[in-house]
């Protein structure tokens, strides 16, 4: 007890020493503010890179994630890994939506929804009120869809407009679309496979994936891009998920079938995933190899004050300072210049880009997939504890070199 | 302690490396100050007269021999230790007065209690009543360089004081003065010796300061007085 006691109050007199310390580090910051600018600046430029990767996958993550429903099932062809690498065909739908494990409606029409899915080239004239007007052409995911598709997305609101007619060239445009074109307004005529298109709506769907794409009717998608009557994923509700593997089981053994089977949450989860992982491979090593430029920064710094200071410091121990004290003090001054780095990294972006709409090529369906940055607290604190251990390795050696600074070279140099 | 604080150099032994080789800086050295006496070390260059006030103060180890400053023997403790016990005892005054350019003349003598558990207000009052001592009392919110030499080192003997150490340890204070300042600054060692029976040890070139000393040691001398002692003994 009387051991611990010793040791509470020494660390109670080093951190007493230590703050005075600190104090008079932080009135001298002035003499050395280039040195401790170009550590500010590495180290939030680093913040900044982190935060970014980090905000980008957090986007992806979520609007991947608010995408799919747990009881739906997406079947696609076997082998594919994308709808728009599957085929299907009518008599492949009536087979599944016969099962008795598919939810029916009252008149016992299976809750199933057969959709067409295409990487369409999209051609439209981008000034909304200028005379200056320019033609650009964007890839976009095109679907067609039916009147049952809206059973499996709960969350779909029209915004503005109206739902495009069956048999006639409209389409309804998800929002994420029109806040990276906003030409795209209702009225306008884009051309889509060579064919002119009005959009008729605009939509929304929880920041769901699916409002990065068009939707239109699934016959008139069929027709303009020649693809007869095949589809290309087929969305089940099941009266019970927990059925899945015993219905995949059943389907895989039907000769009439050759198909992928899997919910559609888990479908959207395997594309955030190969998406996100994409992101942290080109995003983190970039950020490591300025994180490392960074240290160096915050260590030459630390360095440069330790030897510009080294009589000041030998005076401190002279007059009686703990040498624990004094490094103690370099650390804090490490630690804020890292902590002001981070919040130079952190802040503008915060406020700039934060709900900001990206877009994306979607390498499974190679279409363009829009997100919004997703600047959360939890990433903030991720940066800056990233940011205070870059300030914690660059202080901690000059840190033991003060300690260990030996007193009468010192004051005789 | 502080009834008794003579400084006892015992059998020191202190040498460094240089390169590959050995320099020896003390031989078998022994030296008794006795408390409240004002001693000058005096003598040429690279005889080891800052390097004796350093171990004196605890910022230097000797290779072999003791350091015993009253009861306390000083070259054994721990470094945490050390640190503390010079933070009470001793008060050092260096050649370059070594103030801190970002505190005022009051901060900078105030520093030293922030070793204390003085609060702000002790603080204060004490380093406004070390710095009346130096006669710096209207130069406190000055800061270094608004002094003179001669100020600052009256601010640097101030800052040595505050804490009330009963040991002062002074390397060659009036080597950057004139003449004029550096009898000033004698003056007031002095004075802070007779009225306040501050134990000093000052380390110096100036022959003028003898009149101040009431001892004065030429080390070259010394030692050769203690080798041939030595010998004598041996013979």
């Amino acid at each position: 007890m009387n051991i611990s006691l010793k040791g509470l109050h020494s660390l109670f007199i080093n951190v007493k020493q230590a703050k005075a310390l600190t104090v008079i580090n932080f009135k001298s910051f002035p003499q050395r503010v280039i040195a401790s600018t170009v550590s500010i600046l590495s180290i939030a430029c680093v913040a900044g890179v982190i935060l970014s990767v980090l905000a980008m996958t957090e986007g992806m993550m979520k609007t991947l994630e608010r995408t799919g429903l747990d009881n739906t099932v997406l079947v696609m062809r076997a082998g594919a890994s994308s709808e728009l690498q599957s085929v299907m065909f009518p008599i492949e739908v009536n087979i599944l939506a016969n099962n008795q494990k598919i939810i029916k409606d009252e008149q016992g029409l299976a809750q199933v929804s057969a959709e067409m899915f295409v990487d369409a080239e999209v051609t439209y004239i981008s000034n909304v009120d200028t005379v200056a007007q320019e033609t650009e052409t964007k890839s976009l995911a095109l679907r067609g869809i039916s009147k049952s598709t809206q059973q499996f997305r709960p969350n779909f609101r029209l915004v503005k407009g109206e739902m495009f007619a069956t048999g006639v060239r409209q389409l309804i445009v998800g929002q994420a679309i029109t806040r990276r074109m906003p030409g795209l307004i209702i009225g306008k005529v884009i051309t889509l496979g060579g064919a002119e298109w009005t959009v008729s709506g605009i939509f929304s769907d929880g920041n769901s994936v699916f409002e990065s794409e068009l939707w239109a009717d699934i016959g008139m998608v069929q027709s303009d891009y020649r693809r007869g009557n095949t589809l290309q994923s087929i969305r089940l509700a099941l009266k019970d998920i927990s059925d899945l593997p015993q219905l995949e089981k059943e389907w895989q053994d039907d000769p009439r079938l050759n198909i992928r089977v899997l919910t559609e949450k888990q479908f959207f989860a395997d594309q955030a995933s190969n998406l996100t992982r994409l992101i942290r491979w080109l995003g983190f090593p970039i950020a490591i190899v300025m994180a490392l430029g960074a240290i160096v920064a915050a260590l030459n710094t630390m360095y440069a004050a330790i030897a510009s200071r080294s009589k000041e410091i030998a005076t401190h121990k002279a007059i009686g300072f703990s040498p624990f004290a004094i490094s103690m003090s370099i650390l804090c001054e490490a630690l804020l210049i890292a902590f002001v780095g981070g919040l130079l990294g952190i802040l503008p972006l915060y406020c700039v880009f934060d709900g900001w709409t990206a877009a994306t090529q979607n390498a499974s369906n190679l279409s363009q997939m829009m997100f919004n940055f997703d600047i959360t607290v939890l990433l903030m604190i991720k940066t800056m504890s990233l940011a205070l251990f870059i300030g914690l390795l660059g202080g901690l050696l000059p840190a033991i070199k003060a300690m260990r600074l030996p007193v009468t070279e010192a004051l005789r140099d | 302690m502080k009834n008794s604080d003579n400084i006892i150099l015992k059998n020191i032994n202190k040498s460094y490396q240089k390169g590959k080789n050995t320099v020896v800086v003390h031989r078998d050295f022994n030296l008794t100050i006795e408390s409240g006496e004002f001693v000058t070390l005096m003598g040429p260059s690279g005889l080891g007269k800052s390097t004796l006030l350093h171990l004196m103060g605890g910022l230097d180890q000797p290779t072999s021999g003791e350091v015993i400053i009253g009861t306390q023997r000083i070259d054994d403790l721990k470094q945490a230790s050390l640190t503390q016990w010079r933070a009470e005892n001793i008060g050092f005054v260096f050649q370059s007065h070594h103030l801190l350019p970002v505190l005022s003349a009051q901060g900078n003598v105030e520093l030293p209690l922030a070793l204390t558990s003085l609060n702000k207000k002790q603080r204060q009052e004490h380093a406004s009543y070390a710095l009346e001592l130096v006669g710096m009392s209207d130069r406190a919110s000055h800061f270094p360089k608004e002094l003179s030499g001669g100020q600052e080192q009256r601010v640097a003997i101030a800052r040595a004081i505050v804490s009330d150490p009963h040991i002062l340890l002074c390397d060659e204070p009036t080597g950057n003065l004139d003449r004029q300042t550096a009898n000033e600054i004698l003056a007031l060692l002095d004075q802070l010796n007779r009225d306040f029976g501050k134990t000093i040890v000052m380390v110096t070139h100036d022959k003028k300061a003898a009149n101040y000393a009431s001892r004065v040691i030429n080390l070259e001398s010394y030692i050769g007085e203690a080798h041939n002692c030595h010998m004598g003994e041996n013979r």
